[in-house]
């Protein structure tokens, strides 16, 4: 969300698929911090899928509950201590990886899907389509992103599902733009031209020349939001409008062990580590990613 | 790029610093409490919202109380009222004539002494006005002030007099003349002015600052000034728990309203500071839908009654609340009706196998709740995660207080509807004629209970109140048995208690729940 469209629209075909995951792993092999936060977001994208086999209490992460056990420190038998209601936060921590990670993947799928289709159609089309598409697509970029969300979170139910659609409506504006820069570009390109002279079928055209080049500035955009769209849900839950209880879900931990830092440091403690590192991961791989697919950044 | 990472930075140090509770102290120590002689008291929200006596219905009661006086005033440590501006009253066998005696040795702020007619003449504006609590005085059909120091009320049906005279609202003895010939009275309480005859008059009002109030000591007072009193009373608002208690402990501050358990807990074994811990006259009720859905068959309320661990929540909040024994708690008359709950799930599943469900019939649950509060989303999480060993789901929506309330009376009813409820004046009539008494038109009656015997219980408790006090604790008794054991129509989860942090050398402190969040400075001593 934080690219201008003016400085992406590489309006060039990439490398075959074969060149373009070698380019990937040498630029980002270069980069250092991004390569670190790809191993960690691998790592936490593992811990994610096999959370009910690895935690140690997967219960917990759930729906069972030991009030016996409340507040227990961190420790040999609970990693990262318990909570109000006895239950593991290591579990918890793991479970919420699932929540977060969840939330991302559909909100950055819904929205890449709407905003890049929208963004095509307007680009390639042009003339009132365009304009009719992107004078929305501008209301929606004049509400700040979490603003909006909060405003549509607070009129819907709280729930993972509403914070997807919240997050979501403000999110495909930016695909939308983005792509559209891109068809732009392309619809003026001699082999555009030509493929049209030669008679082929607009959606054809699309589907060859304009998606595959919307692709990479579409992927880099993915790897930058996926940060924000944590934070954001993240912010959601911690202001009560996002997963409800007992959802495993990290804002809504931090905001449950908020008045509890004094005394329990680490029932907020954990899950606000747990988005912080996963954001800054997102947000290093991202910058990676562009260095290593923009032409324009690349040195 | 760089907007991201600055969000992530900005966000994670706020969730980080969010959950510290904001470790700074705002303020400078000069402006604090500068003389021994100010006593400041330190809350979370504001403070005055509405100056009207007449009106007045929230946060400023813990002013208003140090500024108005009542005719009478209620013990909850002993279950009784007592004199204030009245120094006795007596009523007809009948319960329907009230007379009281008032001091003769009291003035208003303004200058005007205290009569009967001046008491008549502010109780009559306040019921006319019916605004606030104003429905407390629904009994009284007529005043009348015989002489300068006897106020006689008339009733129209028997009510306990000498009780709602204590109410925390409504009941304020003020000088309607206070804004002067061709004044209006209105726009001048408007104004952030006051005539009441309490110790301590208004000095200074600063709507929406933190150095909110300042009341200052009225020289006149009817019960005197000694040595060691405090002269300035200073409401200063503090949102943030943990700055409160820095406060306290640099002594900045010599009273916090409200603590967290967890804080509590260290300002216990604080040297320089006292504690209190007062079991209040707030409960939180679990509503259960009589009227319609799968509860409304009676096994299954009393198979969610049974899978509720009242005592593992109440243990669970680390001494925010105590278990009840009833709807109507500690401290007033109709309490200890002995009715406790025992989580046992394997007879709710059996109950339930009753009422039909099992596994090829899942039985699924709505439960409504406040957002943004602790401890219920404590009871929930516990509750739900109970069902789900029964094979129950709950779902449970966190809602803003107008959504959960309209969706209850006009909307799609849930099964489970959690509030919080207290009486406006010393009286556990409060629970039952509003939360229980049958009514066509939903308004707190959210069980949707229309129980003709329970009706017929509730109506004689004003006038057994009235004339006939161990009759009227066998009724509320009887009620309680009724409604929360054979009908399980509620489950009284716990009372709130209040847990109040104060400076060593506040001497005198004692909390009357009957007065919210009330420090009466007058009594206190340093």
């Amino acid at each position: 969300m934080s690219i201008h469209p003016d400085t992406v629209a590489p309006a060039t075909r990439l490398p075959g698929g074969g060149a373009l995951a070698r380019r990937l792993v040498r630029v980002v092999g270069r980069d250092t911090l991004a390569a670190a936060s790809a191993v960690v977001l691998v790592v936490i994208v593992l811990a994610a899928l096999f959370a009910p086999w690895i935690a140690p209490f997967p219960a917990d992460g759930t729906l069972a509950t030991h009030p016996a056990d409340r507040l227990s420190a961190p420790g040999a038998e609970h990693w990262f201590g318990t909570d109000q209601v006895g239950r593991d936060l290591l579990s918890r921590v793991l479970y919420g990886a699932r929540t977060s990670l969840g939330i991302a993947a559909a909100v950055l799928v819904i929205s890449a899907l709407v905003g890049v289709t929208l963004g095509v159609v307007a680009g390639f089309a042009g003339g009132w389509v365009r304009d009719v598409i992107m004078r929305v697509t501008d209301v929606f970029l004049a509400f700040p992103a979490l603003l909006l969300s909060l405003a549509l979170a607070s009129i819907l139910r709280p729930s993972v599902q509403t914070t997807i659609i919240a997050i979501a409506a403000t999110w495909w504006p930016w695909y939308a733009r983005l792509s559209a820069a891109v068809a732009a570009g392309v619809r003026t390109r001699p082999y555009v031209d030509a493929a049209r002279c030669l008679g082929v079928h607009p959606i054809r055209i699309v589907g060859r020349h304009v998606l595959p080049n919307s692709l990479t500035p579409v992927l880099v955009q993915l790897s930058l939001d996926a940060g924000g769209v944590i934070l954001t849900a993240a912010s959601l839950s911690y202001l009560g409008l996002g997963a409800t209880e007992p959802t495993s879900e990290w804002g809504l931990m931090v905001q449950s062990g908020q008045s509890l830092f004094t005394t329990h440091w680490w029932v907020a403690a954990f899950p606000g580590l747990a988005i912080l590192v996963t954001a800054f991961c997102f947000n290093m791989l991202g910058e990676g990613l562009r260095d290593a697919l923009d032409p324009r950044s690349a040195s | 790029m760089r907007r991201i990472l600055t969000a992530t930075g900005a966000v994670a140090a706020l969730v980080l610093l969010a959950a510290c509770g904001g470790g700074q102290v705002r303020g400078d120590a000069s402006a604090g409490s500068s003389s021994d002689d100010t006593f400041t008291y330190v809350t979370n929200t504001e403070i005055v919202t509405e100056w009207d006596p007449a009106l007045s219905y929230s946060n400023e009661i813990r002013s208003m109380e140090n500024v108005y006086e009542s005719l009478t005033s209620y013990d909850s440590a002993t279950e009784t009222v007592e004199p204030r501006l009245a120094t006795e009253w007596t009523s007809s066998e009948d319960g329907t004539t009230w007379t009281f005696t008032l001091r003769d040795d009291v003035t208003f702020h303004t200058g005007r002494p205290l009569d009967a007619t001046a008491a008549k003449e502010a109780l009559d504006r306040t019921i006319e006005k019916a605004g606030g609590a104003a429905y407390i005085w629904d009994a009284v059909d007529s005043i009348e002030a015989p002489d300068a120091t006897t106020l006689v009320f008339h009733l129209s049906y028997a009510a306990p007099i000498d009780l709602i005279a204590s109410s925390a609202y409504a009941a304020y003895i003020y000088d309607v003349d206070a804004a002067g010939d061709g004044g209006d009275l209105d726009s001048w309480f408007a104004e952030g002015q006051e005539a009441g005859t309490g110790p301590y008059t208004v000095a200074e009002w600063n709507s929406g600052q933190e150095y909110e109030l300042t009341l200052s000591a009225y020289d006149d007072y009817w019960g005197g000034w000694a040595d060691g009193q405090y002269t300035t009373v200073e409401y200063r608002v503090t949102p943030q728990t943990t700055t409160a208690w820095q406060l306290l402990q640099n002594g900045e501050v010599d009273f916090v309203e409200t603590l967290n358990p967890e804080i509590f807990t260290q300002a216990e074994s604080t040297d320089a500071v006292a504690t209190s811990e007062t079991s209040s006259l707030q409960n939180l009720l679990a509503l259960y839908n009589t009227a319609d859905g799968p509860m409304a068959d009676v096994r299954v309320r009393q198979a969610v009654q049974l899978a509720t661990d009242t005592a593992g929540v109440v243990e669970a909040l680390n001494g925010a609340a105590v278990e009840a024994e009833g709807l109507v708690p500690d401290g007033l008359l109709g309490s200890g009706a002995g009715v406790t709950h025992t989580q046992d799930l394997d007879q709710a599943a059996a109950l339930l196998a009753e009422a039909g469900y099992d596994a090829s019939n899942p039985l699924t649950l709505t439960l409504t709740y406040a957002q943004g509060d602790d401890n219920q989303q404590l009871y929930v999480t516990l509750l739900t995660s109970a069902l789900a060993e029964i094979g129950v789901t709950l779902d449970a929506q966190p809602l803003q207080w107008n959504a959960q309330w309209d969706q209850a009376r006009t909307g799609d009813r849930q099964d489970v509807f959690v509030m919080y409820w207290y009486p406006d004046y010393a009286d556990a009539y409060s629970w039952f004629v509003n939360v229980f008494r049958s009514s066509d038109d939903p308004y707190f009656n959210l069980s949707y209970l229309a129980d003709p015997e329970v009706d017929a219980l509730i109506d004689q408790l004003p006038t057994l109140t009235a004339t006939d006090t161990d009759a009227a604790q066998a009724a509320y008794v009887e009620l309680q048995q009724r409604i929360e054991v054979q009908d399980a129509a509620v489950t009284t989860l716990w009372t709130d208690t209040y847990q109040r942090a104060f400076a060593a050398d506040v001497q005198g402190y004692t909390d009357n729940p009957a007065y919210p969040n009330v420090v009466f400075v007058h009594e206190l001593s340093h």
